[in-house]
């Protein structure tokens, strides 16, 4: 560029930017929209990003490349069980796992894993095994004092430990673990002849005997995957911030362009080229951006270490994965995030860019001229907005019509579809309402007709922020209404699945005498016996992977209660069809398979191939995997299925928990199943369990519901910067009305008012389209990412919580621009009035 | 010179195509003097505009400075305005969000011709020393045009391109800004062309011509 060139830029550059030393409401809500947009999107990517790169570490050290021994009648495995398997020659290795307690300090009441492998035998691909690779760092390892290897974000924690040999620094194991050799393990753990689990490398194809079951790597979910879903929910939350947050800058951007409209004609009219200017213009958008992402970024992680401890618990509780409490950020979080508030900038500024490429230098300027191609792109929008209205209904019939399982990314794109063709068709919509309001509005009401032909002239200028407040709106009911549903449909099923007062599960070797025991007891009205083992599925003719076999007694109690969501006849045949030799199906299994009642699913168990007829299909939320049930004798019998647990059902008793604890008592005092027996053995209260799952219910939602009412917040500042932006020409169109005899408190009850009006015409298009997201969340999303659907709820409620909140984000909005009008001196509107 | 030789100018009305310049031939040497008359709408602005290079005619060619301006681009058509020309327009057209000073400077640093005695001097002559650091809403109309002037001339132009100067302003205040605007031209010795439809005004300029539906004649005041 040449030294006229670019002086010329530098000084076209300048005289835009003065704009905003005159105006820096613009500029503040510019880089408002953009310091939202950009820290939510940013915080969520911040605690994906750190969350992921936990999960890398925990996959890579636990699922590469080793399969699981296990014994198959569930029982812990013992070191008698290692040296049968040696000598039988297979290459095995030990590994033993247990929890340490921190004790001391902030970490009280918080745990380590400790694992324990013996690393001459472990299978050298495996990053358990991974040594320095000298002879110096293999001794330090196999000798006293030892060795405890541990993660850099973990080693705070460790030095709290008692006991420990010298750590080592090992980047790349998980959080919060701990490895060593086995011995310290042992000793560490107290556990002198158990063994957590053996494994073997996969390249040996060895027969086992039958008492143990080998399972493959693949077949093990790693914890990514599981955790998938509720990245996706954080996700998604935070790109509808981000759209939110575009809009805003949308609006700054429009209204600033609006604004410059004179200056862009005088620059070019001065011999700025229009390159040049679009140039400039680019480059001011660049500062902002840059400026945004700077500020979005650090308040991104701010929000994301604010929000990474409870994530972290939430995660660990639902999906038992461990995910570090201090953020790793890997270095292409910190280019995704300035690319992602680059790129949203300039797409939002793209259609600035492109009306200031197209202005007519003689014909600008005009107000008029702008206002009347911002008409005719009113109608623009509408057929936009109702094409892509038209493209979501045909994805939602494709989706219908496809069956089984959805498809995640056609789920989102039908959200998106949804939202944006809605909130496009907006505009137009309200400026046909406001149009019908005006034509049967009474003549004598001349106050309340000019004030929705203003309101119909604002339009324009508030489009934007009622966009953003509508995709806020609908977020919040289609979100609440689909967590209540949830709720209510989460908490019903847990009641009719936890029918016993109390679980129990014993010791293999105490199973029976405990039942018997149970048996004779006359405040037991019904046992409940339950065993769940694995086999392989087989889908035409080839292993379609393991699949979760769940064993029940198909007693009356169980069966009035037991829901089901498809059945080949009626609900009695169904049971009766279990007792005979067909199964259940989980929802999730029916989904993934494409199985129906009546369909026939081929199992590879212990005692060979087994075919199964289909009875019905069952819901079962919170459950990842695919799941067959069977009657728990013949779980026992045909895949030797360990014995499980004993679901106590008491009989009728005036005082409930009294019996309860009386016999809890008694059980424990008979077959030591709590304090210092060490066989495993527990004893579950059902509302404690149901408290622990409503819990985790409701810490699941506590992170979308904070983010569903940031994105409220952010809409409402939306529509307030925007009132704020254009205060001074409204009080030129408000002087007149003032001249002629409407008082300062009139004139400020009639502003608030436009706003509520404009506000609840929003509203009354976000509750059907909230409702509608609701369905699509359900029925689409749920389906996609869970691999079940969700019965629809609506909510009464949350339609009057809809119009409320668009009511208190008017007012709210309204006030500082009104408060400000009402301490307009007169002597200022009279020179407003003079210039109107 | 600026040479403007068979310009013909159409536009597109509801009513049919409109011509508002028919076969115009115009010349301004160096330091002329020349007002150019007519009714609202015979196509005064238009001409100026076409001088200006702001638009092209649909016939005829016009020449500033040897240079065809239709055959230049947009990006060099630029170039040439900045450089060369000084506009002055009826509704002023200030920047609002710079001050009285950085308004004067502004096409002078767009040229790269930025003469700090030169724009002192300005700001002296145009009586807006005092207020070099305000804002133009907190001048008169007088003084607003008169800073238009300014900053037109700042960059020491050869052509000063003037569309009814002073008809939004009064009496008095449109005397002024004329004496000035001849004073300021003489110090400078660039060449103006301006338009207007006052004979008052346009009685101080060396040469007069008038538009009437399209076509360009002398006229004797």
């Amino acid at each position: 560029m040449s030294a006229a060139a670019s002086s010329v830029l530098r000084t076209t550059l300048a005289t835009l930017l003065s704009h905003y030393r005159r105006h820096p409401g613009q500029l503040l809500m510019l880089l408002l929209g953009l310091w939202v947009a950009s820290a939510l999107w940013s915080g969520v990517q911040a605690i994906n990003a750190s969350a992921r790169e936990s999960y890398d570490r925990a996959e890579a050290l636990f699922s590469a490349d080793l399969d699981r021994i296990e014994r198959r009648d569930g029982a812990p495995l013992t070191l008698e069980d290692y040296l049968a398997l040696r000598r039988a020659g297979l290459p095995i290795s030990p590994i033993i796992e247990g929890e340490l307690s921190l004790s001391s300090g902030k970490s009280d009441g918080e745990s380590l894993t400790l694992i324990g492998i013996e690393p001459l035998s472990l299978p050298g691909s495996a990053p358990l095994a991974q040594q320095d690779g000298d002879a110096d760092s293999l001794r330090n390892w196999l000798v006293p004092p030892y060795r405890v290897r541990v993660a850099p974000d973990t080693l705070e924690q460790a030095r709290t430990l008692d006991d420990l040999p010298p750590l080592e620094i090992a980047s790349d194991l998980p959080p919060a673990t701990l490895v060593t050799d086995i011995a310290v393990a042992a000793r560490l753990l107290n556990m002198d002849r158990g063994i957590t689990r053996l494994v073997i490398a996969p390249k040996y194809d060895v027969e086992l005997p039958s008492a143990f079951i080998r399972t493959s790597t693949e077949a093990l979910a790693s914890p990514g995957q599981l955790a998938d879903s509720f990245h996706l929910n954080l996700t998604a939350m935070g790109l509808l911030a981000l759209v939110v947050g575009l809009f805003i800058v949308h609006a700054a951007l429009g209204l600033a362009l609006e604004q410059r409209l004179g200056l862009l004609r005088t620059l070019r009219a001065l011999g700025v080229p229009a390159r040049t200017l679009i140039l400039a213009l680019g480059l001011e958008l660049l500062l902002m951006g840059l400026i945004g992402a700077l500020l979005g970024i650090v308040s991104g992680v701010i929000l994301a270490q604010l929000l990474l401890p409870d994530v972290a618990a939430t995660l660990d509780s639902l999906y038992d994965t461990t995910v570090s409490g201090t953020l790793n950020l890997p270095w292409y979080y910190w280019l995704g995030g300035v690319a992602i508030t680059l790129g949203g900038l300039f797409s939002a500024g793209a259609s600035m860019l492109w009306r200031a490429s197209r202005i007519n230098v003689l014909g600008l300027g005009q107000a008029q001229v702008w206002r009347a191609r911002l008409r005719g792109q009113l109608r623009l929008q509408l057929l936009f907005g109702g094409i892509l209205l038209a493209g979501a209904v045909f994805l939602w019939w494709y989706l219908a019509s496809a069956g089984g399982q959805q498809d995640l990314a056609l789920g989102f794109t039908l959200v998106a579809l949804l939202l944006l063709g809605a909130a496009l068709c907006l505009p137009p919509l309200l400026a046909g309402l406001l149009g019908l309001l005006a034509r049967y509005l009474p003549r004598r009401a001349a106050l309340l007709q000019w004030s929705v032909a203003d309101l119909q002239l604002q339009l324009p200028q508030l489009s934007l922020a009622m966009m953003a407040l509508l995709l806020a709106l609908s977020a919040n009911l289609g979100v609440g209404s689909m967590v209540g549903g949830f709720r209510l449909t989460f908490l019903d099923w847990l009641d009719q699945r936890l029918l016993a007062d109390l679980y129990v599960r014993p010791a293999a070797e105490q199973y029976d005498d405990l039942e018997a025991w149970l048996n004779e007891r006359s405040e037991v009205a019904t046992l409940l016996p339950a065993r769940s083992t694995e086999a392989e599925l087989i889908k035409d003719g080839s292993n379609a992977g393991s699949v979760a076999l769940f064993g029940i007694a198909p007693k009356p109690i169980l069966r009035n209660s037991w829901p089901l969501l498809d059945t080949k006849d009626s609900h009695e045949a169904a049971w009766q069809a279990l007792t005979t030799g067909s199964a259940f199906i989980n929802e999730q299994l029916a989904r993934r398979q494409g199985l129906e009642p009546g369909d026939s699913v081929q199992l590879q168990g212990p005692s060979g191939m087994t075919t199964l007829s289909v009875a019905a299909i069952y819901p079962d939320y919170g459950n990842p995997r695919g799941e067959i049930v069977l009657p728990v004798s013949r779980l026992a019998r045909e895949f030797q299925a360990p014995p499980g647990t004993l679901g106590v059902v008491l009989a009728p008793t005036k005082d409930r928990q009294q019996t309860l604890t009386r016999l809890q008592e008694a059980l424990n005092k008979r077959f030591r199943l709590t304090g210092e027996n060490a066989s495993g053995a527990s004893l579950i209260d059902q509302q404690a369990l149901k408290q622990v799952a409503t819990e985790v219910f409701e810490r699941t939602f506590a992170i979308t519901r904070a983010l569903n009412a940031l994105t409220l917040g952010v809409a409402g500042l939306a529509l307030l910067t925007t009132l704020l932006a254009q205060a001074g020409a409204r009080r030129a169109q408000l002087a007149p009305l003032w001249a002629i005899g409407v008082s300062r408190s009139r004139l400020v009850m009639l502003q608030i008012g436009q706003l509520v009006m404009a506000c609840l015409g929003t509203a009354l298009l976000a509750i059907p389209l909230g409702l509608l997201l609701t369905g699509t969340l359900v029925a689409v999303i749920n389906v996609a990412a869970f691999g079940w659907r969700l019965p629809l709820h609506i909510f009464p409620g949350q339609l009057a919580m809809t119009v409320a909140l668009a009511v208190v984000v008017a007012v709210l909005a309204a006030l500082i621009p009104a408060w400000r009008l009402r301490r307009v001196p007169p002597r200022q509107l009279l020179q407003e009035f003079a210039a109107a | 010179m600026l040479k403007m030789t068979g310009i013909t100018k159409t536009y597109p009305t509801p009513q049919g195509p409109l011509k508002v310049l028919d076969d115009v031939d115009l010349t301004l040497g160096a330091g002329e003097s020349l007002a150019l008359m007519g009714e609202s709408g015979s196509g005064k602005s238009t001409l100026l505009h076409l001088a200006a290079g702001l638009d092209l005619p649909d016939e005829g060619s016009v020449y500033l400075g040897g240079q065809r301006l239709s055959a230049l681009s947009e990006t060099r058509r630029a170039a040439l305005r900045r450089e060369q020309l000084g506009l002055v327009f009826q509704q002023f057209h200030l920047v609002p969000s710079l001050s009285v000073q950085d308004n004067l400077a502004l096409q002078a640093r767009l040229a790269g011709r930025e003469d700090d005695a030169w724009t002192r001097h300005l700001l002296t002559r145009l009586g807006l020393a005092e207020f070099a650091t305000r804002y133009p809403e907190q001048l008169s109309g007088g003084q607003q045009q008169r800073l238009a002037i300014g900053r037109a001339l700042a960059p020491k132009p050869r052509f000063l391109l003037a569309d009814e100067p002073t008809g939004n302003l009064d009496e008095a205040a449109a005397a002024q800004v004329l004496e000035l605007l001849q004073a300021l031209i003489d110090e400078s010795g660039c060449a103006l062309l301006m338009v207007t439809h006052s004979a008052q005004v346009a009685t101080p300029m060396q040469r007069h011509l008038v538009l009437t539906r399209g076509k360009l004649m002398d006229k004797a005041l």
